[in-house]
């Protein structure tokens, strides 16, 4: 088990890829801002890969172990250690019972860091998956971020623990980091040229899109689009500014909603339906990327793709999270 | 001697909850941060009286932008 010391920013459980199958009941899918953290974690100690780990946002989380057990930290380096000494990310590390572990602040790079613990962490599964909805209060530990003195239970592991240990991604496995995120997207649904004009898409594809400050689990706010955006005077029956539609669902996750004059992309625990039209779809296997991004900080470009080479990435991502891919 | 308290978080001030001169004490709150849309407190880690107030509502901080100089 694992008492909480300290819950730092916002550290929640979350597994992949969520909880699917239930927009049409409202429900978001929740789930790992960074896949690909989360899912190289699980390998590196021995789990399936979408098994629930610890997602840590911002940094200063702090806990100790109540068993003897194997971790593996990815994502930003936020400087973990255990009883006061360094320990490696994206390798497997042997805990004893005892021990505290202490995250710092995410780094020049990256915004969350993941912590996987062998055996998965042992919480409810709910609507199909273990993730924490912090929308809508549901999933995960109490549908909540954790708190001093939470005390999370482990799942068993799939093999000995002295076997899980030391274990390291090929260093050519591990993600390249940016204050820029190059994200690929494919246009649409609502767009050129019935929503927005050539140029209007062309600003999309081609501006550096500043994270604001105000982004998080639901969505990621961005840099206000030009004059010359919209194709439209006003949103007809759907309302009066050019952004509005009648309600419709939205393409969750991924979507790059525009509300207002505000580009935002709806991700993990976003919204699944509303008024407003949807210009562009970021691909699956690049949606760890936006996880990454830092508000305030980082920026976003989109890349123009096509729903061939979104599926062929998917699959090329998939094929990453095997057992090849650790030293 | 002067201590700076700096943001341990990037996004928007919030409010400060002190004023030049106040006395505090370690562990006291004085300013919030909005990130995240979730208010993330600032504290002080030692004792002293607020010499002067660097940031006001609504600035845009970065990780480590100075806000408050404590004379400790």
């Amino acid at each position: 088990m694992l008492k909480i010391l300290n819950g730092g920013i916002e550290v929640v459980v979350e597994d992949w890829p969520g909880r699917l199958g239930y927009l049409g009941k409202g429900m978001a899918p929740a789930g790992a801002m960074d896949n690909v953290s989360l899912e190289f974690a699980n390998l590196l100690v021995g789990n399936p890969v979408g098994e629930a780990g610890l997602e840590i946002a911002g940094g200063y989380f702090q806990a100790e172990f109540g068993a003897d057990t194997v971790i593996s930290v990815t994502g930003t380096d936020m400087k973990p250690t255990i009883n006061d000494q360094a320990i490696p990310i994206w390798e497997s590390v042997e805990v004893k019972k005892g021990d505290l572990i202490k995250f710092s602040h995410f780094s020049e790079f990256g915004f969350r860091s993941y912590m996987a613990v062998a055996g998965g962490i042992d919480v409810p599964v709910y609507l199909d998956s273990k993730s924490t909805c912090i929308f809508g209060s549901y999933g995960g530990f109490e549908g909540r971020k954790l708190q001093p003195d939470d005390v999370l239970k482990f799942g068993k592991p799939a093999q000995d623990l002295a076997s899980l240990k030391d274990r390291k991604l090929n260093k050519k496995m591990i993600p390249e980091y940016s204050r820029e995120w190059k994200i690929r997207a494919i246009p649409g649904p609502n767009t050129c040229p019935d929503y927005v004009t050539e140029e209007g898409m062309d600003f999309l594809f081609s501006h550096s899109f500043k994270i604001q400050h105000s982004s998080n689990r639901s969505a990621y706010r961005l840099d206000e689009v030009k004059p010359g955006f919209f194709a439209r005077e006003d949103g007809g029956v759907g309302g009066s500014h050019p952004s509005n539609i009648v309600d419709h669902a939205y393409s969750m996750r991924g979507a790059l909603n525009i509300c207002g004059n505000t580009p935002i992309i709806l991700i993990a625990d976003g919204p699944t339906l509303g008024g407003y039209f949807c210009a562009l779809s970021i691909i699956n296997a690049d949606l760890w990327k936006v996880g990454q991004g830092t508000p305030s900080r980082d920026y976003i470009k989109f890349l123009l793709c096509t729903p061939e080479e979104a599926i062929q990435a998917r699959i090329e991502q998939r094929e990453l999270f095997t057992e090849k891919s650790l030293l | 001697m002067e201590v700076t308290v700096k943001a341990h978080m990037p996004g928007l001030v919030a409010r400060v909850v002190v004023n030049e001169g106040d006395k505090v004490t370690a562990g006291q709150e004085v300013a919030v941060i909005n990130c995240m849309k979730t208010e993330i407190h600032v504290f002080v880690e030692s004792d002293g009286v607020v010499k002067e107030i660097l940031v006001k509502e609504w600035d845009e901080i970065e990780i480590g932008s100075p806000m408050i100089v404590l004379e400790a």
